[in-house]
């Protein structure tokens, strides 16, 4: 059976591309994705014979049927060239379903699972990547900067966009693990830019690129779709609801795992909209690490050891969130609401960029990746050279989590048992790795006088009280070098990371930093006056000062019992952590 | 690194069982263990502890990491130390279940907790229900629920002591059911009280409805689901003490109320209770939580002292009536 998509859909879905032409063969020494597209293939055909020959020959037409009632649910309400031609193969699947025997069946299920998976599969281009490296930073830098543009696109350095991000935490032991083992990045997700920002670490810190999953939206922006295409992003449709097609992002994945892939996954899901330090994860792909592992165990013969997995835990912190008004604002809409996927906001908006990175610009160290120690998929820290470390600090095996008897297993059922607990160490980690910025700081402390001022009001009530309360200046420098001091104490406890200005810069200094930071915004969050500084914009108060909630009774240690109750207020925000 | 193609030597045999803890209730597990045909390990810290017939005793604890399902059966105090000492022998390949109706600390963290935090196990699981040392050991009707996010915990757990007089249900809210196991503890306590000041079935009735409630409530926000709490881990055991099943709780509370010292009541109770502690710890968190818990703050204030029982039950009588 031929799937009739147009010629027209399929050209205008072939990523845009570079023609093969000078292009130079890959050497053992590169990293692994630089081989990816000659693999491609290959890949895919493993994901579709895993598939097809895992399915249950008495299952195939309950999943064919499902699949394809499915697909024709939701090419219903498209009504676009895709869903006109979509719907008549899969109305024609469903009528002649019951008269194919178990031969076609599977020959039906192998196509459907080829073209998904062919759809998935993404490209990843050397050459691409080369720029994106070298070029594009030094050519962003000289858009915002237009006096440095010679010296930043020629210049031996990379400038302006290196002093933006900080990076801390255990690059170190990711070197050495990325030559061991396959590595799986799951950071924090507050903005489109986290994936460009961790991408840009990695190639600065010299460590191997990875592979991730992106929503098909990212694919159809016009400043990031030539780079998705070809920088080993794969593609997630998430309009398609078929079990069939999360069955074989999830086996696309696992297989690229366990041929050793270092991938991306954001276990949010999505960007946080309410500014928080996530507090509930899905994991979703990133739970195939377990069964990438397992497979692994299996494959090994003779002593050797099986290639090992680890999740490295990031958190990715930002003075200034590109995206903060829409997200701040969708987060405030009704429950059920908010919307899963934004493709309107300031990350399509090549204006929202240039202003954004304009402010960035002259703010040094304005985001600050800090990665942690890595775990083991079941949630065990690892030590330098890769080794699983008990309660204690005895190595233990982790061979010993997927066997029963002694022998390796593969049960889906376990492995989803390992990958929830994994979330809740993960969670743990996210709060422990934050580092704080200096607005995050000054928000928070605004938004208390707010609460204080504003006794009984629910959130939304507040969120409404534009302009009418205000903190003296110099009381708020005040209580700016109070908090700082106690989230130094915080992180001396190992609570918490406090950013590189807000640790060194005077009290007056990381206000002035907060206000020149916040006027990127249309809305205005804070307006000086007078010696008062009046909070105009409630819900980008609430957006910066989020990252706060876990600590806000901690920094209100001292404080009159009016100042504690507000801070008890707002800690609530943030439910039982 | 070690090889993987075949069996390693010292993985624990596939379905072998061990018990920590010969005090009565391990001891039953042992029983029930042998009714279904295997030869469970049974550690006690007393070398001299009476011998259980088909089940291999020891004082060495480090011995039961041969063991793949350990059922835990000391109390939440004294399982820290324990643990500590058992640590370096377990592996991933080592499966706990717990028997505790105890929380571990002040965060009313639970004591699947404190095995991931001392112990390389995670996969965990807690037992519970209207389960009684009697009903195990004499192998009468009886069913109980098994908490684990691993469907072969819950399977092992089966294998290890169920039988066709005892159904093991289960379900993947682990700390649902750990929450309402200590919870139900706390509740039962408290009626055990009321009973003993001589207060009337229908207040009770009353009690123990708003009881479940409240441990409701206070379960949902530490991450449990309500229908767990509606399950066997909470109403069936509520059901089965009321019905008259010897639960050290009911007893405690009820000598409490009759006039004897909370310390000897405690002590004298058939069965280890930690009630009393689980509801001084939930009253003190209640208030940062934002959850309603009368009953706990009014049990929590007779044990302290701030309140006589005709004050405790004047608050909890004052208090507005809402919605149900």
């Amino acid at each position: 059976m031929k799937l009739p998509f147009s010629k027209l859909r399929q050209r205008l879905s072939q990523p845009a591309r570079l023609p093969q032409w000078f292009r130079t063969p890959t050497s053992p020494d590169e990293p692994r994705v630089y081989g990816f597209n000659g693999e491609r293939d290959a890949i895919v055909s493993e994901v579709v014979e895993r598939i097809t020959t895992e399915q249950g020959a008495g299952s195939l037409e309950l999943l064919l049927s499902e699949t394809a009632h499915a697909e024709v649910m939701r090419l219903e309400k498209q009504k676009d060239d895709e869903a006109r031609e979509g719907l008549s193969f899969w109305r024609g699947l469903l009528r002649n379903l019951g008269k194919l025997d178990a031969d076609a069946r599977r020959a039906t299920l192998a196509e459907i699972t080829a073209r998904m998976a062919g759809d998935v599969a993404g490209n990843f281009d050397p050459r691409v990547y080369w720029v994106a490296r070298r070029v594009v930073p030094r050519v962003i830098a000289g858009v915002i900067n237009p006096p440095a543009l010679v010296r930043e696109v020629f210049g031996s350095g990379r400038g302006e966009i290196d002093s933006m991000i900080t990076v801390e935490g255990a690059t170190a032991q990711l070197h050495r693990l990325s030559r061991t083992g396959t590595l799986i990045y799951v950071p924090t997700h507050s903005s489109n830019l986290d994936s460009l920002a961790l991408g840009d670490t990695l190639a600065r810190e010299d460590l191997p690129p990875v592979v991730y999953g992106a929503g098909k939206n990212l694919f159809t922006n016009p400043i990031t779709s030539f780079f998705m295409h070809n920088l080993g992003a794969y593609r997630i449709d998430r309009r398609i609801r078929a079990a069939l097609y999360k069955e074989v992002l999830k086996v696309y994945s696992t297989v690229l795992l366990e041929r050793g892939y270092h991938s991306l996954f954001f276990p949010g899901g999505t960007r946080c909209r309410s500014g928080m330090v996530e507090r509930k994860l899905k994991l979703g792909l990133a739970g195939t690490g377990v069964e990438a592992f397992t497979r692994n165990c299996l494959r090994v013969q003779g002593g050797a050891s099986p290639r090992r997995v680890y999740f490295v835990p990031v958190t990715i912190n930002y003075g200034l969130v590109l995206e903060a008004e829409t997200l701040i604002e969708d987060h405030l809409k009704e429950t059920g609401q908010a919307r899963y996927i934004i493709e309107d906001d300031e990350f399509s908006r090549i204006n929202r960029w240039a202003a954004f990175f304009n402010k960035l610009r002259g703010q040094s160290a304005s985001i600050v990746l800090r990665f942690g120690r890595p775990l083991d998929p079941f949630g065990n820290e690892v030590d330098d050279e890769g080794n699983s470390l008990a309660p204690g600090g005895r190595v233990v095996d982790p061979v010993s989590y997927v066997s029963r008897g002694g022998v390796p297993c593969l049960d889906p059922r376990r492995d989803a048992g390992y990958t929830r607990d994994l979330g809740q160490v993960l969670l743990q980690r996210y709060r422990t790795e934050t580092v704080i910025m200096s607005t995050q700081l000054v928000a928070h402390l605004l938004f208390r006088r707010l609460v204080e001022n504003t006794p009984g009001l629910n959130l939304f009530a507040r969120m409404r009280r534009r302009g009418e309360f205000f903190v003296e200046h110099e009381a708020l420098v005040q209580e700016i070098g109070h908090a700082r001091d106690r989230l130094l104490e915080l992180e001396v406890e190992g609570e918490l990371h406090v950013s590189p200005f807000l640790r060194s810069e005077s009290p007056d200094r990381t206000l002035e930093r907060a206000l020149s930071a916040w006027s990127y915004h249309r809305k205005t969050l804070v307006r000086p006056e007078d010696g008062k500084l009046w909070i105009d914009e409630p819900s980008l108060a609430l957006y910066y000062q989020n990252r706060l909630v876990d600590w806000a009774e901690a920094l209100a240690v001292g404080w009159p019992p009016m100042t504690r109750r507000a801070a008890a207020e707002i800690q609530r925000l943030g439910g039982h952590a | 690194m070690s090889s993987h193609g075949a069996a390693s030597s010292s993985a624990p045999e596939r379905g072998s069982v061990g018990i920590i803890g010969a005090g009565p209730f391990g001891r039953s597990l042992a029983a029930a263990a042998v009714r279904a045909g295997k030869t469970p390990r049974v550690y006690s810290r007393d070398p001299n502890a009476p011998k259980i017939e088909d089940a291999v005793l020891t004082d060495d604890v480090a011995s039961m990491a041969s063991c793949e399902l350990l059922l835990l059966a000391v109390p939440s105090e004294y399982a820290g130390a324990l643990l500590e000492r058992l640590s370096p022998a377990l592996d991933g390949s080592n499966f706990i279940v717990h028997v505790s109706r105890g929380l571990v600390d002040d965060h009313l963290n639970t004591m699947s907790h404190l095995v991931r935090r001392t112990t390389p196990v995670r996969r965990l699981g807690a037992l519970a229900g209207p389960l009684t040392a009697r009903n195990l050991s004499v192998g009468h009707p009886a069913g109980g629920i098994v908490g684990s996010a691993f469907p072969e915990v819950i399977e092992a757990t089966r294998a290890a002591i169920g039988c066709e007089r005892l159904r093991l249900y289960g379900t993947p809210d682990l700390v649902g059911v750990e929450l309402a196991s200590a919870l139900t503890g706390m509740l039962l306590f408290a009626l055990g009280y009321a009973r003993g000041m001589g207060l009337s079935p229908a207040t009770l009735g009353v009690l123990g409805t708003r009881g479940l409630a409240e441990m409701t409530r206070v379960g949902t926000t530490l991450g449990g689901r309500a229908e767990t709490f509606s399950g066997l881990a909470g109403v069936g055991d509520l059901m089965a003490a009321l019905a008259g099943a010897p639960r050290p709780e009911f007893a405690a509370g009820l000598a409490i109320a009759n006039g004897q010292a909370p310390n000897e009541a405690l002590e004298e109770a058939e069965g280890h209770v930690e009630s009393d502690q689980v509801a001084l710890r939930v009253a003190r968190l209640a208030d940062r939580l934002q959850v309603a818990t009368p009953i706990a703050d009014a049990v929590g204030a007779l044990l302290e002292g701030s309140a006589s029982p005709t004050e405790a039950l004047d608050r909890l009588m004052r208090r507005r009536v809402d919605r149900e």
